[in-house]
């Protein structure tokens, strides 16, 4: 048969039955939309959600640990050091794989005082973490925030509160900032050392590890001495950069402050005399907030904090080695320091803060001995793709590591969005099939309807088969358009699902610009399977119509 | 390829299954020759087997016992395409219901034909549709939906339907069943028409003794067989 002659008949036969054939579709295109829909979703939540919050192809492995005597004990293995972070390196399908430090000396922070009015002490535990493994979860949390900071006028300042959220005052102006850009190996930093103390990089000289490298810090001095620290403010903290001025050692104020973005680290609490450094750069887990909103901000009297971009270059004050609950380190052993936040990763501890390593590593080192190079207490992986996390987790395994408890709940919550995608996938595919089997109704009335002009084709030349492929391309005809039909609602349905996120749930956390991602794929996947699910459906009815025997239907008058 | 008949049946049965068991006989050693440009008039009692013989005579219908040729073809022979094929180039159908498809134009009812197996380009199918349609006087309705005429004009749309791909024997189940005198008239002289123009064979069952009468010959069906050539039954 003549494919226009085909199209132009089955065109006829879908008008002469245009409504019945309309209500035939409206399963079809509800299970096309459905099935887009819950693509999209899934994919959506994966990309824009799950992959934002818990980078997914990456995971977070400790040596395995077994109960002894009511403690958590690692035993019968080599200690977790460089050449086993290597040896995991290269299982196939990591990409890097990097070492975890956590604190092991006592210290306590501060701060909040410029959201809260008043500051919060606490207890403060740090994780070391490489900075390359979280630059990109940084970066990607940040672009994703959507907060439009900078203002389209330029805003005057003086100081970084003067700014919306997001900027910073930089020469007088409020500027946008990158804040990831900060989270470096190396800020401008001085640690403070003794003469046995190992500088992982440099020597130690001056009283603080100097690299060869780096430029040499700049001394300053303060008006007055930190004491207990609770009287420290960050605009007095600027301090003056100081000359030695006589042959003894002593140290003259000039005119000049710390450099911008500095301020002035006093060597010990007693004393006014420091270097002009940057704010340790520190990482929050996003959950601290949603901690500090639901748990704590009632009890405390506090209002809850909006979001997450506001808490961006909030500074806050840290004294390394001195605790509220164990020995403090010696007095002069001790320094406070500025940090400021600089992201957001779920990488970071849940109630802690995540440091650069090297920083870790040497205050363990100072106050606790350790050995700088010493073990790390958990690895960092990142994988090829998430396809590959599971072979590298078996391998992974078998090498003594397991899972922490982090990388858990994202592998769960990786398994629940993806097993509530595949039951909705399921669910829009038997919507599909029950399509079907309208479809297969329809038709089989249809064909029952047409019978008399089925058998008067027959007579005039059609074969059997002709009869079927023109009941066929009718119902793939109308797959076809079901199925447009059902990606445009699927698509429309998103754009509507996202404009009421947007509208309803704009203080939420996490919220992405859209919740949904339509592979390239997807799309004419969907066509298809309406396509396949009405051409089925009209697959038992095409057979019986190609059957009918002309002779006995020309007899019914 | 010139043949001597254009049917030809020797010992024709054809027997359908009943429902409940055995078989009823519709026809039943049905002898017939008809010659070609012959118009031959099918005539008898309502259930005699008219249109079971011309069921079979058009090759829609297969089941039969005995010998069945036309223009020299044995039909139980071809293959079920074939068969189609055969239809489509040798056979025109008219019916009492002129069965036009609703959905189509008068026009593209007439060339539907051409959509099944014949290679003819679109061109020569349109140019002899409206050929058709002028020969039957209905020149002007090609665009018309079909259900828009009457019986009478509805029946020509059919003929020339039935005449597109010039086959050479016209099978007509009661063409005038349908219509009142005047119009059956028309019908008949067109039948003489083709059949001056074209020599086509014309097989036909009536009711009507005045189209009867107007064949070239008259085959009476009782019961399944031929019981005669005239117009009352013996
Ligand atoms: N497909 C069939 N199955 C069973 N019996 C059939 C079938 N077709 C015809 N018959 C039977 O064969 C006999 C002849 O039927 P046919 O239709 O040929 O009669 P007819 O002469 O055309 O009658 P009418 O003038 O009413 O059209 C009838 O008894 C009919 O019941
Ligand atoms: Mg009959």
């Amino acid at each position: 048969m003549k494919l226009r002659r085909l199209v132009q008949l089955t065109l006829q036969n879908l008008r002469t039955s245009r409504v019945r054939t309309l209500l035939a579709m409206v399963g079809i295109v509800v299970g096309t939309a459905l099935l887009m829909f819950f693509l999209g979703l899934g994919q959506g939540l994966r990309e824009r959600v799950l992959n934002r919050i818990f980078p997914v192809n990456q995971l977070e492995l400790e040596p395995r640990s077994v109960q002894l005597f009511g403690t958590q004990q690692v035993v019968g293995q080599a200690p977790l050091d460089d050449s086993r972070i290597k040896q995991l390196a290269q299982l196939p399908g990591v990409v890097r794989a990097f070492g975890k430090r956590k604190s092991a000396f006592p210290a306590r922070l501060w701060g909040g005082r410029e959201l809260l009015g008043y500051n919060l002490f606490t207890e403060a535990f740090f994780d070391g973490m490489p900075v390359e493994i979280l630059r990109g979860e940084l970066e990607a949390f940040e672009k994703g925030d959507g907060t439009s900071a900078a203002a389209k006028r330029p805003l005057r300042c003086d100081v970084d509160l003067d700014c919306p959220v997001g900027a910073a005052c930089q020469d007088a102006i409020c500027q946008r900032v990158v804040w990831s850009q900060h989270w470096r190996e190396s800020p401008v930093l001085a640690l403070p050392c003794g003469k046995n103390d190992d500088c992982q990089s440099g020597t130690c000289a001056d009283g603080h590890c100097q690299s060869a490298q780096a430029p040499p810090l700049v001394r300053c001095l303060l008006e007055k001495s930190a004491g207990n620290g609770r009287d420290l403010e960050f605009d007095a903290e600027r301090g003056l950069t100081a000359r030695a001025c006589d042959a003894a050692g002593g140290w003259c104020k000039t005119a000049v402050p710390c450099p911008e973005r500095m301020y002035c680290a006093a060597d010990h609490p007693d004393t006014t005399l420091g270097y002009c450094e940057e704010p340790l750069p520190a990482v929050i887990n996003p959950l601290l907030l949603e901690v500090f909103n639901t748990d704590m901000a009632r009890s405390l009297g506090a209002v809850p904090v909006g979001s997450l971009a506001v808490l961006y270059g909030v500074r806050f004050h840290v004294a390394f080695g001195d605790s509220f609950f164990t020995q403090d380190a010696a007095r002069p052993m001790q320094q406070y320091k500025q940090a400021q936040v600089v992201g957001f990763s779920r990488k970071a501890p849940e109630l802690g803060v995540a440091l650069p390593l090297p920083v870790v590593q040497h205050w363990n080192h100072r106050l606790r001995g350790d050995d700088p190079r010493g073990p790390y207490d958990a690895v960092l992986l990142e994988t090829a793709d998430n396809e590959a996390v599971p072979q590298v987790f078996t391998a992974a395994e078998s090498l003594g590591f397991s899972l922490s408890r982090k990388s858990q709940a994202a592998r769960t919550a990786g398994a629940v969005i993806f097993f509530t995608a595949l039951g909705l996938v399921l669910l829009a595919l038997v919507v599909l099939a029950v399509a079907g089997v309208q479809i297969a109704q329809t038709f089989a009335m249809l064909v029952h309807e047409r019978r008399r002009e089925i058998a008067v084709l027959r007579a005039i030349g059609a074969t059997g088969s002709d009869v079927a492929v023109l009941i066929l391309g009718e119902a793939a005809l109308l797959g076809l358009l079901g199925g447009i039909a059902g990606v445009t609602l699927a698509w429309l349905g998103a754009l509507g699902v996202d404009a009421a996120a947007q509208h309803w749930l704009a203080k939420v956390p996490f919220l992405p610009e859209g919740f949904f991602v339509f592979p390239t794929w997807s799309a004419p996947l969907a066509m298809a399977v309406s396509l396949v699910c009405c051409v089925l459906g009209a697959a038992v009815p095409a057979r019986r119509a190609s059957r009918l025997d002309p002779a006995r239907v020309l007899a019914e008058a | 390829m010139t043949v001597a008949a254009a049917v030809e049946a020797r010992g024709l049965r054809r027997q359908f299954p009943l429902d409940g068991g055995g078989t009823v006989t519709a026809l039943d050693d049905v002898d017939l020759h008809i010659a070609p440009g012959e118009i031959v008039a099918v005539v008898g009692r309502s259930g005699a087997g008219k249109s079971t013989l011309l069921n079979l005579i058009g090759a829609i219908d297969r089941g039969y016992e005995g010998e069945l040729t036309v223009f020299g073809q044995e039909l139980r022979r071809l293959s079920e395409r074939e068969l189609a094929r055969f239809r489509n180039r040798q056979i025109g159908f008219v019916f009492q219901s002129f069965n036009l498809l609703p959905g189509l134009t008068v026009g593209d009812n007439v060339m539907l034909p051409a959509s099944f197996g014949a290679d003819m380009p679109d061109v020569l199918v349109r140019r002899r549709a409206h050929h058709l349609l002028d020969e039957v006087g209905l020149g002007d309705r090609f665009n018309q939906p079909p259900l828009q005429l009457s019986g009478g004009e509805r029946q020509r749309v059919a003929i020339a339907r039935a005449l597109l791909l010039e086959p050479p024997l016209l099978v007509c189940d009661e063409p005038t069943g349908s219509l009142d005198t005047a119009t059956a008239d028309q019908i008949l002289q067109l039948f003489r028409e083709i059949r001056e123009k074209r020599g086509t064979t014309l097989v036909m069952v009536t009711h009507d003794p005045a189209v009867a009468r107007s064949a070239d010959r008259l085959v009476r069906l009782e019961r399944g067989r031929i019981v005669g050539t005239t117009l009352e039954a013996p």
